[in-house]
């Protein structure tokens, strides 16, 4: 979820930029955004909704994640020429490499855990057990495939919320920010002498 | 009168089918960055 700090953040800059050049915030203009919604659904099912999450075993689990980010990437790939979306599109493979490399799910070391949960928490997790209901699957340090790709980073002290995230996370969010705020492409363009938005996402 | 109302049902429609694209335009770059991103935090370990 602290991803979507980086779908507000973009947001809010984009309309402060729109208003400081004196013109109306243009979304990007996404083409086949249904993909996102068909592709998304695998993972709100596994992870995300409570009602279905518990039904999903970690092999499920993993198969959900991996078809779903394909079809996510496809997206991106689709949508390559507007501005972010190179990066997080990098971003989401480099996720889906390290997924892919380690049997499914994203892995993370117990060190990286035990700064996100009690000592107490800790014990009771077992190695090469999926972490609840999240994406992360724990693995001992020497047995990641990419190490550098793993949720291997944590926010400073000071940022009270506790999470461990990727690199390509971190690509992920910059360039969702960047898509946002920065959105490419004239503002408009005049067709037949009048007027019209041309970045109107394609459902 | 008649020209009033048709103007302002379609300042209306247009608004509407603006905020109703931007808030598509959210929830899909929403379901991208969830789907695309892994981190994890320490809420839904352990339980």
């Amino acid at each position: 979820m602290i991803l979507s700090v980086a779908v507000i953040a973009g947001i809010l800059s984009g309309f402060l930029v729109a208003r400081w050049k004196k013109e109306p915030w243009q979304p990007p203009a996404l083409r086949h955004a249904w993909l996102v919604v068909v592709f998304f659904l695998p993972q709100l099912l596994a992870f995300y909704l409570p009602a279905t999450r518990n039904l999903f075993s970690a092999p499920l689990a993993a198969a959900s994640l991996v078809i779903s980010q394909l079809g996510l990437l496809a997206f991106c790939i689709l949508n390559w020429r507007l501005a972010g979306m190179p990066i997080l599109a990098i971003g989401l493979l480099l996720n889906l490499a390290v997924i892919l490399a380690n049997g499914g799910l994203m892995p993370v070391s117990p060190d990286a855990v035990a700064r996100l949960v009690s000592p107490e928490v800790l014990a009771r997790l077992q190695v090469g057990e999926r972490l609840g209901t999240s994406k992360d699957i724990l693995l001992a340090p020497d047995a990641i495939i990419f190490p550098w790709l793993a949720d291997r980073f944590a926010p400073p002290d000071w940022i009270p919320y506790r999470f461990a995230f990727s690199v390509g996370d971190i690509l992920i969010g910059l360039g969702a920010f960047i898509l946002l705020a920065f959105p490419a492409g004239k503002a408009a363009s005049i067709k037949k002498g009048n007027l019209s938005y041309v970045n109107q996402p394609n459902f | 009168m008649k020209n009033t109302t048709a103007y302002f049902a379609s300042v209306v429609s247009k608004i509407q089918k603006q905020h109703i694209q931007f808030v598509l335009l959210v929830l899909v770059v929403l379901m991208l960055v969830l789907g695309a991103g892994a981190p994890v935090d320490g809420g839904g370990i352990g339980h």
